[in-house]
């Protein structure tokens, strides 16, 4: 099914699509949706791709523009201790780290208050706020204003093309209400092995995502976990930035290396311009 | 470049020279290329079905002489990791992928100077024995070639022994870049020239086999050489028509000689649209998903592709140089249905067989393809002792007793 010329030249003019529009767009025949979020995307943000280099903590930064801590501690004492204790080591390169959806989990009382506290040991963001796993993320975000600590991205946790519409115009509405949020990452951060979203599930959420939000100049995807393949494809259905390229160039990954050669040589063979940049914060 | 009159050229049906080709590969936006590439797919296959093969990849030695040097697959003459599978094996191989609704092995291997022609004939008449229905698509070119060699005989009539004892089709094997330039870089040109490849095809068309063509590009060839080679199959499909389907893949560089790095995933797309649009007498175009990974290889039936290739079960050239996707039947059915087309399983002439083997049938899933032999598997075929060994390796094992039996 072709595209919806109205509502191709709405989503051109950076207007707000609704939800039956999103949901029309969804049906498009997979080329010209992403030729749209393409031309959307080139509109809005150019022909620039931005990656950025992470390291883990404890590592070391290195050439790291930015160094993530992934395992949360269970209590907040040592999770405030061991952000003190990455920062130090950090060697002035930003620190992030954790889903706020784990923070929340945890129960540690005042989320603006454990948040704080967590930014005063040094961390300078959060990673990022999964949509599906927060129940009221309105004010799991206000809390993070209030303790003057953004969030990377907007995310996703498991698939659910189903539910895909509604998650963009909470996205959407969020991005309105807080104007930091700046990236959205729409790929699921969980994959089942034996049954994996499609390429064509993968680039069409990457495509609505670029195409309904207009507020939000960032559509992200993680070079790690969907690789350089996937990821080269998603730059040219509107992602423009590339998330956790490694800072080690570890030929034992294989063929998911990410040495600074493969993101260049993949952003530069889908037609963009790589741009490396520091964290988000 | 006035994409709009190729367009029209393209939609009229008229046929890409090499220097208009040469123009769009390098040129064409990336979505005009796959617009134009599922255009001709459409006209091509209007019953919206992609297609795909129950068979099994299996690789009956690894034993080669070749040397390759874009192989990680290979081991030389003697070497303690060479093997050779034993007709046993190979049957049970056939039990297990009958089991999972598959009628072919995709059976290729190493140039082993300790394998005759009679060792060929033998396994191939035991398959029949044993299995009458089940077909053999086996040995591509360079193998062919090697036998010839071997045992002093010309190709067709090499052909034609082979099909007697039980040869149905021919797979593509080998072809890398069908430019002698690029094969004397790739330390191939001795395996077979550009020309020998195409005389073998040729051959086998003549014999009445249909084969299927093949293209590694990615290692030292230029835009122009991978169009030489579309343009050197095309011109044979003109003449004899037995090529069923076109393959593409990108050289898969890990553990090998030459090393270097994997072609992108956006120059596959490309690569395999352009094909769609200079292969015009070709009616299939496959996706390599075991070398592009399932997402790409499913964004491939928008790029001109309408057949999903093997289920493979089994694969051990391309792991060995580091791709390790699978695809069962499962998933290559509900990636081409995701992408809204109905799956139909086929045989190797691209006749329809049916629906989904595993929505009739109890099929176990498979999340990892299988390998030739358990790891470290060495063991020597009992029946090899039938057969003269030309290599002094071969001839100092075969004068011992086997030391762990298969049979």
């Amino acid at each position: 099914m072709s595209i919806n010329t109205a509502i191709a030249d709405r989503a051109r003019a950076n207007e707000a699509l609704t939800a039956a529009e999103l949901d029309e767009l969804a049906t498009a025949d997979i080329l010209s949706l992403g030729m749209l979020a393409d031309e959307v995307r080139r509109a809005r943000v150019g022909d620039v791709v931005t990656f950025v280099r992470v390291g883990a903590s404890g590592a070391g930064a290195g050439e790291a523009g930015e160094v993530r801590m992934t395992s949360l501690p269970e209590t907040l004492a040592a999770t405030v201790a061991a952000v003190a204790q990455a920062k130090a080591a950090t060697g002035g390169s930003a620190l992030s780290g954790f889903s706020l959806a784990d923070i929340i989990d945890r129960g540690w009382g005042d989320l603006a208050g454990v948040l704080k506290q967590l930014k005063q040991a040094g961390l300078g963001a959060i990673v990022e706020a999964p949509l599906d796993r927060l129940s009221n993320p309105e004010a799991a975000l206000q809390a993070c204003q209030d303790a003057g600590i953004t969030v990377q991205s907007l995310s996703l946790q498991k698939p659910n093309a189903e539910g895909r519409t509604p998650m963009l115009m909470q996205a959407r509405a969020l991005a309105a209400r807080f104007p930091w949020l700046t990236t959205i990452a729409p790929l699921p951060r969980e994959q089942s092995i034996a049954v994996p979203t499609t390429g064509y599930d993968d680039v069409r959420a990457v495509a609505l995502a670029r195409l309904a939000l207009p507020g939000v100049p960032n559509v992200q995807v993680d070079w790690t976990q969907y690789g350089p393949k996937l990821a080269q494809v998603a730059l040219t259905f509107g992602a423009n930035d590339l998330d956790r390229v490694s800072v080690t160039d570890d030929e034992t990954l294989g063929r998911r290396r990410t040495s600074l050669e493969d993101v260049t040589r993949n952003i530069v063979a889908a037609g963009f311009q790589p741009r490396e940049r520091s964290a988000r914060a | 470049m006035d994409l709009k009159a190729f367009e029209q050229r393209i939609e009229s049906g008229s046929r890409l020279n090499v220097d208009e080709a040469l123009q769009l590969y390098r040129h064409a936006p990336t979505y005009w290329l796959g617009r134009m590439a599922d255009g001709v797919r459409r006209r091509k296959h209007p019953a919206g079905v992609v297609t795909y093969i129950i068979d099994r990849n299996v690789n009956y030695t690894n034993v080669c002489v070749a040397r390759c040097n874009f192989c990680a697959f290979y081991r030389e003459v003697g070497h303690s990791e060479g093997y050779v599978l034993g007709f046993d094996e190979i049957y049970q191989k056939i039990e297990e992928t009958k089991a999972l609704g598959g009628g072919q092995l995709l059976l290729q291997g190493g140039h082993n100077p300790d394998l005759p022609l009679a060792w060929y004939e033998d396994l191939f008449r035991g398959v029949k024995a044993r299995f009458p229905d089940f077909k053999l698509h086996a040995l591509s070119p360079p193998e062919v070639l090697h036998i010839s060699r071997m045992s002093k005989l010309p190709v067709p009539e090499v052909i034609q022994r082979l099909i007697a004892s039980g040869l149905d089709s021919v797979p593509g094997g080998g072809a890398e870049i069908l430019v002698d330039r690029v094969r004397k870089l790739l330390n191939c040109y001795a395996k077979a020239s550009a020309d020998e490849w195409l005389g073998v095809m040729r051959d086998a068309h003549q014999a009445g086999l249909r084969t299927t063509a093949t293209m590694m590009y990615g290692t030292v060839e230029t835009d122009e050489e991978r169009l030489e080679h579309m343009l050197r199959l095309r011109d044979l499909q003109d003449h004899t028509g037995g090529f069923t389907a076109f393959i593409t893949w990108s050289y898969q560089p890990e553990h090998t000689e030459r090393g270097g790095r994997e072609a992108t995933g956006i120059e596959y797309l490309r690569t395999l649209a352009i094909a769609r649009l200079v292969l015009d007498n070709f009616d299939n175009l496959q996706a390599s998903w075991v070398t592009q990974g399932g997402k790409v290889g499913q964004l491939s039936l928008a790029f001109g592709a309408n057949d999903m290739g093997s289920v493979m079960i089994e694969e051990n050239v391309v792991r060995a140089a580091g791709a390790v996707y699978c695809m069962d039947e499962v998933e290559i059915v509900r990636n081409a249905e995701d992408a809204g087309f109905a799956a139909k399983r086929r045989n190797m002439h691209y006749e329809i067989l049916g629906d989904p083997f595993f929505r009739a049938h109890h099929v176990p899933r498979t999340l990892e393809l299988s390998t030739a032999r358990e790891a470290g598997d060495t063991s020597e075929p009992v029946e090899l002792v039938n057969y003269p060994a030309r290599s002094a390796a071969g001839k100092r094992q075969r004068s011992q007793p086997p030391a762990s039996p298969v049979a």
